[in-house]
């Protein structure tokens, strides 16, 4: 009880100390977020450099290769492949170590040991002690996640046009660890895990708590993403094997002359007589699309960012709330 | 407490684990029976007529609504694995030993060895019940409507679901948990340790999978089918050695601490 002593000498503990206390109790915690964001901004580092580098040289030796056998660094595409597969979960697993933390360590487990309603007899007002809890992890979970976030995005487009398999913009993975999105969500989950703590008063339940919920908002926020900003449309001619426009698509189909959407039968060019009699006697003219294309990127993202803020915002209102609540009382 | 009460004190403590294991696996069970006893009735006639080129069809993937909670299903079950180090990390020791219960019941005429011989025992039990009605409900619905899967047998999720394997990934997170915990003392720490551990090994097992029974000298890059029991077998063997040494460990640091 080490932490408590600094407390216990003063009567009305200012803000510094608080934190300085704070600091002391989870300085494990502390280390570790260091530690994983020191090594994954290495590794995004090294990514985006050498091993991006290395993977671009050996796709020009495939690509200089004719029909015959030909050597090829195949070894550097591959380690390119997985470090970047691994990196992109390691991303985009950060808002879920954080709210697990803040459930079960932040306040669960104060809450289970006592330690936090001996803090608010101890001179520091359960608000204050909150506030402090909640502020300062916030500020390094943001710095921590958005440099992340940022280093993941400038790895990713390194390798553009030079590694022949990078993934595109809207691959799933690619697209949620390139914006801000994992910080909003590492900032909700922190809220959310405190809620959760407040609540549970069990530092195991309240972990488990904070997984489930992160896991909800996260399953919310990809699929509302796509409906968070207008889509753009294209309608091809039937002419061509199918609907045109790369990105997130939402539909796509066959229309009618009449205007009316109906779904694609997959069949293919109208250079086919067989798909030519069967788009007639659907009266069908043409193939459309409602897609989000590359443009779209930033929109998407500040908006589910937006919301998860949002969403961020009313769970610590409501975590003070209930707090107060349960102090009054 | 006396030692013959013990297995129902500690059925008493794991209750909600206990009820949720036995939800989640039925759980599971029940989804494959639908799946395959109604769905895919459904999702056969659908296919039937959309393999007829010049009828309109509205939904072309319609074996996607059976194909892919298929696989859902497997690839939940086999991953769940990690939930259980976490739990045997954190709950079903790591807890005990930081708030002194384990150690109060130590005074209480139960011995140590026999504590924690009680707290494999059970859990080792209704994993291997739960894991094995599983595999063999997963085996048959795998294997009942092929024509609407894409998958194949080397699939991971699969691999590991349809042989002893899936069994064997939980023990062996059953035993490194406790291990992790008995060393660690602390919860939270032994929650995150026990699930790194086994999310590293098994990103290396399955990594190095192919290498567990020699290829035909005919076809170097794959394994027929016929290698898949030998390979479920050794990765089971594997799997059970590390959990038998954990095991080991764990009662040989607990002795020495006590001692």
């Amino acid at each position: 009880m080490t932490a408590l002593s600094v407390s216990v000498n003063t009567g009305h503990p200012t803000s510094p100390r608080l934190l300085r206390w704070l600091v002391r109790l989870h300085r494990p915690a502390l280390w570790s977020w260091l530690g994983i964001v020191v090594v994954l901004s290495g590794a995004l580092l090294w990514l985006g450099g050498p091993l991006t580098d290395a993977s671009a040289a050996a796709w020009r030796q495939f690509n200089a290769c004719g029909m015959g056998t030909c050597h090829y660094d195949q070894d550097s595409i591959t380690r390119y492949k997985d470090a970047y597969n691994y990196l992109t979960y390691a991303v985009l697993v950060v808002p879920f170590a954080v709210a697990a933390w803040a459930g079960g360590s932040l306040v669960g487990r104060e809450m289970e040991s006592g330690t936090a309603q001996l803090a608010w007899t101890q001179g520091v007002s359960p608000t204050r002690w909150l506030a402090t809890k909640l502020a300062a992890p916030a500020v390094l979970v943001a710095a921590g996640t958005g440099l992340l976030a940022l280093l993941h995005h400038w790895a990713w487009s390194a390798g553009e046009g030079r590694i022949d398999t990078t993934k595109p913009w809207s691959s799933f993975e690619t697209f949620y660890a390139n914006g801000p999105v994992p910080v909003a969500l590492a900032l909700t989950g922190l809220a959310g895990g405190a809620l959760i703590g407040l609540i549970a008063r069990r530092s195991l339940a309240a972990l488990v708590g904070g997984l489930c919920f992160t896991a909800f908002a996260w399953s919310a926020t990809q699929l509302a993403m796509p409906h968070l900003w207008p889509t753009a449309t294209s309608v091809t001619s039937l002419r061509h094997n199918g609907p045109s426009g790369a990105g997130i698509t939402l539909s796509s189909g066959l229309l009618t002359s009449g205007g009316d959407r109906i779904a694609d039968p997959y069949c293919g060019s109208d250079l086919s007589l067989q798909c030519k009699d069967l788009y007639t006697s659907l009266d069908a003219v043409s193939f459309y699309k409602d897609y989000h294309p590359e443009s779209h990127f930033w929109p998407l993202q500040l908006m589910a960012s937006g919301v998860l803020l949002v969403l961020a915002a009313l769970l610590t209102l409501a975590v003070f709330r209930l707090l107060k609540h349960r102090t009054a009382s | 407490m006396t030692a013959a009460r013990l297995p129902r004190v500690v059925l008493r403590l794991h209750r909600t684990a206990l009820i949720v294991w036995t939800l989640f696996v039925l759980g599971a069970v029940a989804f494959l029976v639908w799946l395959n006893e109604v769905e895919a009735d459904r999702v056969q006639a659908q296919t039937t007529l959309c393999r007829h080129a010049s009828t309109y069809c509205a939904n072309v993937f319609a074996s996607l609504d059976y194909s892919s909670p298929m696989g859902w299903i497997s690839s939940v079950v086999y991953y769940s694995f990690w939930g259980v180090a976490a739990w045997a990390g954190a709950a079903l020791i790591g807890r005990e030993l930081e708030s002194g219960t384990a150690q109060l019941a130590w005074t209480q005429g139960v011995s140590p060895t026999r504590w924690l011989a009680t707290k494999l025992a059970l859990p080792a039990l209704a994993l291997t019940v739960g894991g094995t009605l599983f595999v063999f409900v997963f085996r048959w619905g795998w294997s009942a409507h092929r024509d609407l899967m894409g998958d194949d047998w080397t699939f991971n999720d699969v691999f590991a679901a349809r042989g002893p394997a899936l069994v064997a990934w939980s023990l062996c997170a059953l035993a490194v948990g406790t291990l992790t915990a008995l060393l660690l003392r602390r919860s939270l720490p032994a929650l995150a340790v026990s699930v790194s551990v086994m999310v590293v090994l098994n990103r290396y097992m399955e990594k190095h999978r192919t290498d567990l029974w020699p290829n035909t000298p005919t076809d170097r890059s794959r394994h027929p089918a016929s290698h898949f029991w030998p390979m479920n077998l050794i990765e089971t063997g594997i799997l059970l050695t590390i959990a038998a040494l954990s095991t080991t460990a764990a009662f040989w640091s607990l002795r020495r601490r006590t001692a």
